[in-house]
């Protein structure tokens, strides 16, 4: 069975969801729980059955579908992309378990189970036209998830999300086609004069593009990855996105489909285009720090408390595409880890203002104040999660943020001097807003009596804190699996690269790891 | 004086033209149908011209296909019509707007 | 000896899990009693792992596992007790524990009394992670655990918007300078390939001296940061919102000592740098002068006590700064004993003035507070300086730094803030515990405080009288692992000058704060008098302004420049393009649908009209390539 967990892993919540029609909806909610605990089962069965000491790809998968045309159904999981599958699987069975929405439950939870589908898609695929299904597909539960739950705007909300992120898949598929048509360009026989057509990702690492190409290249698949990150200037959807949806598309949004831009670079972008990430190194390490400080002052302005930690997210990212920039293994594995750790506590903040905002039917900080004396659990929660956003030591955030900066520092001084100010541009909005709710009298009517979390909450929020303690305190289950992935992408950067201020910028690893062959020698041998 | 392919390709272009016109400048929904054939014909005597001209059959073949489609063309178009005046008591073109987009 | 080790560190944390689970109860007693156990275990372990270090000499090392690792970088969870950590472990368990026992007592009626010691005991764990980790990342984990600390400390009380505030300030202030140490941090480990204390001091004498420097600059900003330096000072003062003895621990004796004990720490890094080393003593001397004279006009009793810690840091910064590390950290251990000694003292004050903080509202409570104004007057005297007690031992000492060295400004900076210490000092004692009770024109009844609570602090009485004795067993453990640079005026006579002309000048500012506080008629003052309405007087009771200058300064324009950022950037630039381009697109579809006007006779036009156009079109297109050869 372990031979088709990938598979098995995509399309199980998939069937389930089409099952789910036939469920009656009094007992939908039990069956959401059910099915995204098995797959979250499979997803921890795929962790233990996972080779750490392998830094290649494992459990791959292949069935022609187009053969001709080089389209085939790849699969395959290294260390990279396996923790942010079992975030999604995490996540979407505590957001199923946590589920406060009233209205339409059983559309609700198989939407969910379709988005699962995707996501765990994504996050597999080594093929460019099915992960660019899968990429794409994404967007519509979402769409439905905001437009059908949402708030006042959501109608705008959803529309916006939808049209900008889709006009940047676009220019990314055109990007993805032009990359196949090098492939067989590349790979013609001069016998024959016949090439090959490929999709497989694992093939085009193999190719060493001309440096003018790499640029335009970096450039579509940039367009189609930043507005999916979401990079300044193109963030301006998130706020909308996360304003008008319900809690639990909040949630899924920030902890898992922001992170497929910033894993889409890693997977694309370094790889296939050594030395055009060099050349973009500083505008985008640039455009990170204005994120990073900006957004976070953005942040700072809010009067709405989900629009903090949506701003807040923004802020975050910056980080991690700057450690993603830094080209070496310091930097990439402390960005891949600060996804998950983002994931896990910015999924967590938006579950503690689910909270609120289940109780009180407002997210504005104004109408709040002194919470800390009548929900003190509620407080404790979110100081914690907060102390985590913020970056503080023992809490996971901290390492990966911590490498993200100390990889960048190899790079440049001075950019890693203004991106450190994220410590304290992100302890400034988040302790004013912490201030705003929890602090201070109670001078509310209505907060006077507001009950404490619940179990059904704290089923959610729990697991998350100490997921938040344990991976601060013993990061290294999920850090050496990823180091092992990372030094190998690194490698195969370095060995790629053509200009010499590339191959002096991304160092080479030689000398600590063994050579690695990570790419297949033909398709066919994969299966 | 020869009567050559030019002469017929010309005499095309003419009923081309006053059938392009029609299509344009004509209210009624009758008089439209004529100007279509009119623009068919005009093509029909084209591709006669041409065929002979080559030495090629296809063209004449092609000819008497559209001959045939205009003629079913006519045959349901000229059905609907009837049915719209039954209806509306009119045939004008301008009173046929419902597809506004 | 790994067991005490672990026992020594740990024990704190117990206490506060401990402590937790009774957070969100009504007070109980245990909540409070079973960490100051646990604490004074710890202290027991620390004091026998002195006892092994002063014996054999060595130092314990232990691994306990792997933190990060990535790459080349390897951070594990190390501990060391050495010379120098067991130093610090011994004065953090010690004071810890007094405060914690003491607390007891003075937490009493508090509501958060169980949450009050599980943060309490979270503070020492982390204190005890800063100073016992073998590496620079686990002195940041401290760092950032005592800032955490201080943060829920000083707001303890979050229903006041000031405690509240102060606490904010506090932590972003700190965060600030937290990210000078971060940069260091990454300088020495891109530098040295390590983060180890051991591995990466024995690379840097082979490095760059331009590296060196910024690397002991950025730590020492660090530094600045959590020792309230200028010009990130600020937030100590306005830490006194919290509790009392959160004051005597967090803000006297443990954690605003961390900077000192990185440049001591650091010491094989700064022998390297003397020029950093100057400008660290340089500050140090004019942070010692500066926050004297601003506790010279104050009238917020625990407000003086901040500002006396501030200057007392101050010379331990020139101690370190000059390489007389051993001296800075004795320093370091004599001022937590008297100084945690005279918070408490103060707390006790407060509670007989129901937190009353205008000494000028007291008067005459040696004769209801008999104990409390023993201890608070040798701590007094302590501080100031005066035979035989500890300052006299470790402050002088400091003073003939200076003036061995030939930095003769520096000494005279620091000889007349002596002056300024004693003065200050004694005219808190003066007006709180002499004069007339002018409490009782507000009503007040004092009373002394629990019998335990005096008990509880006697230890640090002790230390604070006999702490000099201990100069020499002390000098000669810590130069196992310190420069053992002793410190000498050469001739005999300029030596007894200069100790016995301290001597007199410290009594004569204690006899003129007497005379001016004790046996002269003192009023509340209303603003007044000639002196309030001074040029200087302002100044200093403004604190120079600077509290001042950073509201309008920093924070003002930063509230706005986000309010900007997010009102007109955010909203009318970046999203309005994004919309406008959506509108654009809306529009021209909105402006061609009249194309569409389903009259067949129009659309067969455009029908026409397309037709055309597209002919023409590749007519041109045809022609260009026909002649133009495009």
């Amino acid at each position: 069975m372990l031979d088709h967990i990938l598979s098995i892993l995509i399309f199980f919540p998939a069937l389930a969801a089409m099952f789910g029609f036939v469920i009656h909806k009094d007992s939908i909610r039990a069956y959401g729980i059910a099915v995204s605990a098995i797959e979250f089962v499979l997803a921890l069965w795929l962790w233990f059955g996972f080779d750490s000491a392998v830094s290649g790809m494992q459990f791959m998968e292949f069935i022609p579908l187009i053969p001709s045309f080089g389209i085939n159904y790849i699969l395959g999981v290294d260390g990279i992309s396996l923790f942010i599958i079992i975030l999604a699987a995490f996540f979407t069975m505590i957001g199923i378990a946590s589920l406060t929405d009233t209205k339409n439950v059983k559309n609700m939870i198989i939407t969910l189970l379709f988005l699962q589908m995707t996501m765990v898609g994504v996050f597999v695929a080594l093929d460019a036209i099915v992960f660019y299904i899968f990429w794409e597909l994404s967007l519509v539960p979402m769409l439905y998830i905001i437009g059908a739950w949402g708030g006042p705007l959501r109608i705008y909300a959803s529309v916006k999300f939808f049209l900008y992120t889709f006009a940047g898949s676009l220019v990314m598929l055109v990007g993805m086609l032009f990359m196949a048509y090098f492939y067989y360009q590349a790979t013609i026989d001069p016998m024959t004069g016949v090439g090959v057509w490929s999709f497989a990702i694992l093939d085009w690492y193999r190719l060493i593009l001309p440096e003018n190409f790499q640029l335009w290249l970096f450039a579509a698949f940039f367009i189609g990855f930043a507005i999916k990150v979401p990079m300044f200037p193109f963030h301006t959807w998130l706020p909308y996105a996360h304003g008008q949806a319900p809690t639990i598309g909040s949630v899924i949004l920030a902890a898992i489909l922001l992170k497929m831009g910033t894993y889409a670079f890693i997977r694309f972008s370094l790889p296939l285009f050594p030395d055009a990430s060099v050349y973009f190194m500083f505008p985008i390490a640039i455009i990170a720090i204005v994120m990073i400080i900006y957004t976070a002052m953005v942040a700072y302005a809010q009067e709405d408390i989900k629009q903090v930690v949506a701003y807040s997210s923004i802020s975050h990212m910056g980080v991690i595409i700057l450690g993603t920039f830094a080209l070496n293994v310091e930097g990439i594995t402390g960005s891949i880890f600060l996804m998950i750790a983002h994931g896990v506590v910015s999924g967590a903040l938006f579950l503690l203002v689910g909270v609120i905002y289940d109780r009180r039917h407002t997210k504005m900080m104004s109408e709040f104040g002194g919470l800390a004396s009548v929900m003190p659990r509620y407080a404790a929660i979110f100081g914690l999660m907060l102390m985590a956003s913020v970056g503080l030591p023992l809490t996971i955030n901290f390492v990966g943020e911590f490498l993200s900066l100390l990889g960048f520092y190899q790079q440049s001084h001075m950019i890693t001097l203004i991106a450190g100010t994220a410590i304290i541009v992100g302890a400034i909005y988040m302790l004013t807003a912490y201030k705003k709710m929890f602090f201070g009298e109670v001078t509310n009517e209505k907060n006077k009596n507001l009950p404490d979390v619940n179990k059904r909450e704290l089923v959610a929020l729990i697991p998350l804190s100490i997921i938040t303690i344990w991976l601060g305190i013993y990061p290294k289950p999920i850090l050496e699996p990823i180091n092992n992935s990372v030094e190998s992408v690194v490698q195969l950067m370095h060995d790629k690269a053509i200009t010499d201020e590339a191959k002096s910028r991304i160092p080479n690893l030689i000398k600590e790891v063994e050579e690695v062959d990570i790419s297949i020698t033909s398709v066919e041998g994969a299966h | 004086m020869e009567i050559g392919l030019n002469h017929y390709l010309v005499l095309s272009t003419i009923l081309f033209a006053i059938g392009l016109i029609g299509v344009m400048r004509r209210k009624n929904l009758l008089l439209l149908f004529f100007a279509t054939e009119i623009l068919l014909n005009s093509v029909n005597i084209a591709f006669a011209a041409i065929s002979h001209y080559y030495g090629d059959l296809t063209g004449q073949m092609f000819a008497f296909f559209v001959i045939a489609i205009a003629a079913s063309e006519v045959a349901v178009g000229l059905g609907l019509l009837i049915v719209w005046h039954k209806r509306h008591g009119n045939i004008d073109l301008e009173t046929m707007t419902s597809m506004r987009g | 000896m790994e067991m005490f080790l672990y026992i020594a560190l740990f024990a704190p944390l117990v206490g506060s899990l401990f402590a937790t689970l009774f957070a969100a109860s009504p007070k109980t007693l245990i909540a409070g009693v079973v960490p100051s156990l646990l604490l004074f275990i710890s202290f027991i372990a620390s004091s026998i792992l002195l006892a092994y270090v002063l014996q054999t000499g060595g130092a314990i090392h232990v691994e306990m596992m792997t933190w990060m690792a990535t790459g080349d970088l390897y951070i594990p969870f190390g501990f060391v007790v050495d010379q120098v950590s067991v130093t610090m472990m011994m004065v953090v368990t010690l004071v810890s524990t007094v405060v914690h026992v003491y607390s007891i007592g003075y937490m009493d009626h508090d509501k958060g009394f169980n949450r009050f010691f599980a943060w309490l005991s979270a503070f020492v764990f982390s204190m005890m992670i800063l100073v016992m980790s073998d590496n620079f990342a686990g002195l940041f984990i401290g760092w950032e655990g005592v800032g955490l600390c201080s943060w829920g400390l000083i707001g303890f009380w979050y229903h006041k918007e000031s405690a509240t505030w102060a606490a904010n300030e506090a932590f972003i202030m700190n965060r600030i300078a937290d990210l000078g140490m971060l940069i260091g941090i990454f300088l020495v480990y891109w530098n040295t390939g390590t983060l180890q204390y051991d591995q990466a001091f024995a690379v840097m004498p082979s490095l760059d001296t331009e590296i060196l420097t910024w690397m002991g600059i950025f730590l020492f900003i660090g530094a600045m940061g959590k020792s309230a330096q200028f010009p990130l000072h600020t937030w100590l003062a306005d830490a006194m919102e919290g509790p009392t003895p959160v004051s005597a621990l967090i803000h006297a004796a443990t954690m605003v000592t961390a900077g000192v004990y990185l440049v001591v720490r650091a010491n094989p890094l700064y022998d390297l740098i003397p020029d950093v080393g100057l400008f660290i003593a340089s500050l140090g001397a004019f942070v010692a002068m500066f926050a004297a004279s601003m506790a010279l006009v104050n009238r917020d009793m625990k407000r003086i006590i901040a500002y006396s810690t501030l200057s007392q840091l101050g010379y331990m910064f020139v101690a370190a700064g000059l390489g007389a590390y051993w001296v800075a950290l004795f320093h370091l251990m004599a001022h937590a004993f008297f100084k945690a000694l005279l918070f408490l003292g103060a707390g006790n004050v407060m509670h007989a003035m129901h937190d009353e903080l205008d000494p000028f509202k007291m008067g005459g409570l040696s004769k209801v507070m008999k104990g409390t104004f023993v201890m608070m007057t040798l701590a007094s005297v302590a501080l100031a300086g005066l035979f035989p007690l500890a300052g006299f031992f470790s402050k002088d000492l400091i003073l003939e730094v200076g003036f061995v060295q030939h930095h003769y400004i520096i000494y005279s900076v620091l000889l007349f803030t002596a002056g300024l210490t004693a003065f200050y000092s004694f005219r808190l004692v003066a007006l709180i515990f002499h004069g007339e009770e002018r409490y009782k024109l507000f009503g007040i009844h004092p009373h002394e405080a629990y019998k335990f609570m005096l008990v509880a602090m006697s230890p640090l009485l002790l230390l604070a009288i006999v702490a000099g004795a201990m100069k020499m067993t002390y000098f000669e453990m810590v130069t196992a692992l310190l420069p053992a640079t002793e410190y000498h005026v050469h001739s005999e006579i300029t030596y007894w000058i200069m100790t016995i002309g301290t001597q007199l000048f410290v009594i004569a500012a204690i006899a003129f704060a007497y005379k001016k506080y004790a046996f002269s008629k003192v009023s509340v003052p209303d603003g007044s008098s000639d002196m309030e309405k001074s040029f200087i007087y302002k100044l200093l009771y403004n604190q120079y302004y600077i509290p001042h200058f950073y509201e309008n300064y920093f924070v003002k324009p930063y509230r706005e420049m986000s309010h900007a950022f997010w009102k007109e950037m955010d909203i009318l630039l970046v999203d309005a393009t994004v919309d406008g381009i959506a509108k654009f697109i809306y529009n021209t579809g909105e402006n061609t649908r009249d194309m569409q006007s389903g009259n067949l006779s129009t659309m067969l036009k455009w029908m026409v009209a397309g037709t055309v156009a597209l002919l023409s079109l590749a007519v041109v297109f045809a022609l260009a390539v026909r002649y133009l050869g495009v």
